[in-house]
C-alpha cells in the first residue's frame, strides 16, 4: 500500500502537473509553486484520497511549509479520526 | 467636457467569435438559434436557445487553469483580449492606474451554480469543489481582465438584469467623462444555457414556442406571430478612451459615445411602460446633445415578446415623432437570441459596427407584419451603403431598469 506521501507526491503529480522527482517530503510548497488557493484544492484531493474530512476550524489544517508537513497533518487527522464526522452533516433521511 | 471614443470591439456570440463573422451574418440574416438537447436530472431535454461554439482552449494558454473560471467568465476574458488587441492599446505604469473594467451580467455564473447544487442535492450532500465561491462570484470576470492586464483603476460589475451590460458601458463612459479614469474595458456577458435555467424561463411562460418547420426562426420580433424570447449566450466588450488621449496615441476609432440614460420605469417588476421606455430615450438624446432627429439607426430591444415589442414601437414614435417611421429599427435578437446580461454590450457593439460599415442589420423572421408594429423594422436583409452618422441601443429590463447609449461618428 502507498504511504502518505507517495499518494500525496501522486496527486501532485496527476493534479498538479508537478515534476515527479520534484517533490521530496523536504520540498517547500513555495518552492513547488503552490499558493494558498492550490492549498485549499488540495485539501480536497486529500480527502478524496484519505477518506477523510479536513476539519472546517483547521483550514489550517494543511497550513504547511513542506510537503512533509502536509503529510505530518493527514497522519494526525486519520488518528484522530476527525474525518469521521463530516463537516456538513448528512442529509436528513 | 471629456469626450470618450470606442477603440476596441470584441465578441463570443451565437454568431461567430469575431466582429467580421458575426456581422456578415448579421447581414445575411442568418440565426444562431436552434435546438438544444441536453442531460438533466431525470434524463435527456430539449429547449431551444442561441449557443456559443466556444473552445477554451483556442483562447487560454495551457498552463491556465480554464476549470477554476465558470463559462461566463471565459467569454468575458475571450471577448476582452480580443477588444484589447483590437484597440491596440499596452497598459504600463503610466496608464494603469486610470484604467479599469466595467462588465454587466444577469445570472453571472450560471452553470457553475447548476453544477455546485447538483452536486450538492443529488451525489454528495457533504461538500462542493473548493473554489467554487471564486468561479460563482459576479465579479469574477472583471477581477480577472483586471489582473491580467494590471488595470488599477475601477473594477465594476453591475446587475440589472437585461440592461446590466448597457449600463455597465454607460457608467465605464462617466468613470471617463468625469475623469476618474481614462481607459475602461466595459461591457458584459451571459451563459445561462443550463437545465434550472431553462425551466426558471419556461415557468415565466416568456419563451418562444420552436418554430416547428424551421427552429432557427423561432424568435420573430415585431412580427404579428412573436411569441416569445429565445436565450442565447456570449459576451461582447468594448475599450473606450478619452478622445483626446485615444487620437494622441493614433487609435483607430469606431465612433464617440456621446450619450448614456440610466431610468426606471418604477411601474412594474415585469412589464414593461410606454412612458418610461420614452423617458430613457429622450434622456440619453439630451445627454449627448443631439436630438432624434439626428439618430439614423436603433438597434431595438425587440426581444419578440408580445408585451415588449408593441410598447417599444409606440415608445420610438413618442420621441421620435413622424421620423419613426422613416428611421430604420432592428431587433437582431431575431438572430442572435437574447443574451440577457450581456445583450446591452453585444446590441452596442452590432451599433458601432453598423456605423463603422455603413450597415443596417436586418430583423429576421419578420414576415407578418402586426399593425402595433409599423415602423421599419429592416425585414430580412440588411442594407448597405447607409450613412449612419448616429446609433441609437436601447435596453430594457425586468425590475423597471432602462438604459439607453447613444454613438455617433468621430467629429
Amino acid at each position: 500500500m502507498a504511504t502518505i506521501f507517495e499518494t500525496v507526491q501522486d496527486i501532485l503529480v496527476d493534479k498538479y502537473s508537478k515534476p515527479k522527482e520534484s517533490i521530496t517530503p523536504e520540498s517547500t510548497l513555495e518552492s513547488l509553486g503552490l499558493d494558498s488557493l492550490d492549498l485549499i484544492e488540495l485539501m480536497f484531493e486529500v480527502e478524496d484520497a484519505f477518506n477523510i474530512r479536513v476539519p472546517q476550524e483547521a483550514g489550517t489544517a494543511l497550513k504547511a511549509a513542506t510537503v512533509q508537513d502536509i503529510v505530518d497533518n493527514i497522519q494526525k487527522m486519520i488518528e484522530q479520526g476527525e474525518a469521521t464526522t463530516p463537516v456538513g452533516g448528512s442529509l436528513p433521511s | 467636457m471629456r469626450r470618450v471614443v470606442v477603440t476596441g470591439l470584441g465578441v463570443i456570440s451565437p454568431l461567430g467569435n469575431d466582429t467580421d463573422t458575426l456581422f456578415s451574418a448579421l447581414l445575411a440574416g442568418q440565426s444562431g438559434v436552434r435546438i438544444i438537447s441536453g442531460e438533466g436530472p431525470r434524463g435527456p431535454y430539449t429547449s431551444i436557445g442561441a449557443p456559443v461554439q466556444f473552445d477554451p482552449a483556442q483562447y487560454f494558454p495551457p498552463q491556465q487553469r480554464t476549470d477554476q473560471i465558470d463559462r461566463v467568465s471565459q467569454f468575458c476574458i475571450a471577448a476582452a483580449a480580443m477588444a484589447v488587441k483590437d484597440a491596440g492599446i499596452t497598459f504600463t505604469d503610466d496608464n494603469r492606474g486610470k484604467a479599469g473594467v466595467s462588465l454587466g451580467t444577469g445570472m453571472g455564473s450560471a452553470n457553475t451554480l447548476e453544477e455546485t447544487f447538483t452536486q450538492l442535492l443529488l451525489r454528495d450532500p457533504d461538500r462542493v469543489k473548493p473554489l467554487t465561491v471564486l468561479k460563482v462570484m459576479n465579479n469574477a470576470s472583471a477581477g480577472h481582465i483586471a489582473i491580467q492586464y494590471g488595470l488599477a483603476g475601477p473594477d465594476l460589475t453591475y446587475s440589472c438584469a437585461c440592461s446590466s451590460s448597457s449600463v455597465a458601458i454607460g457608467e465605464a463612459f462617466r468613470q471617463i467623462r468625469h475623469g476618474y479614469a481614462d481607459v475602461m474595458i466595459a461591457g458584459g456577458a451571459e451563459a445561462e444555457l443550463a437545465f434550472g435555467f431553462f425551466k426558471a424561463w419556461e415557468a415565466m411562460h416568456i419563451l418562444a414556442v420552436p418554430d416547428r418547420s424551421n427552429p432557427s426562426a423561432s424568435c420573430k420580433p415585431f412580427s404579428k406571430n412573436r411569441n416569445g424570447l429565445v436565450l442565447g449566450e456570449g459576451a461582447a466588450i468594448v475599450v473606450l478612451e478619452e478622445m483626446d488621449a485615444a487620437r494622441r496615441r493614433g487609435a483607430r476609432v469606431y465612433g464617440e459615445l456621446a450619450g448614456y440614460s440610466s431610468s426606471n420605469d418604477y411601474q412594474h417588476i415585469t412589464k414593461p411602460s410606454v412612458e418610461g421606455q420614452a423617458q430613457a430615450m429622450t434622456l440619453a438624446l439630451a445627454d449627448a446633445g443631439l436630438s432624434s432627429a439626428d439618430v439614423d439607426y436603433v438597434n431595438a430591444h425587440g426581444t419578440a415578446t408580445a408585451l415588449n415589442d408593441a410598447t417599444e414601437t409606440r415608445a420610438i414614435k413618442q420621441v421620435f415623432g413622424d421620423r419613426a417611421y422613416k428611421v430604420p429599427v432592428s431587433s437582431t435578437k431575431s438572430m442572435h437570441g437574447h443574451l440577457l446580461g450581456g445583450a446591452g454590450a453585444l446590441e452596442f457593439l452590432i451599433s458601432m459596427l453598423a456605423m463603422h460599415r455603413k450597415a443596417v442589420p436586418p430583423t429576421a423572421h419578420l414576415d407578418i407584419p402586426d399593425p402595433e408594429c409599423d415602423l421599419d423594422y429592416v425585414p430580412g436583409l440588411g442594407r448597405v451603403d447607409q450613412d449612419i452618422r448616429c446609433v441609437m441601443s436601447n435596453s430594457f429590463a425586468f425590475g423597471g431598469t432602462n438604459a439607453v447609449l447613444i454613438a455617433r461618428q468621430p467629429s
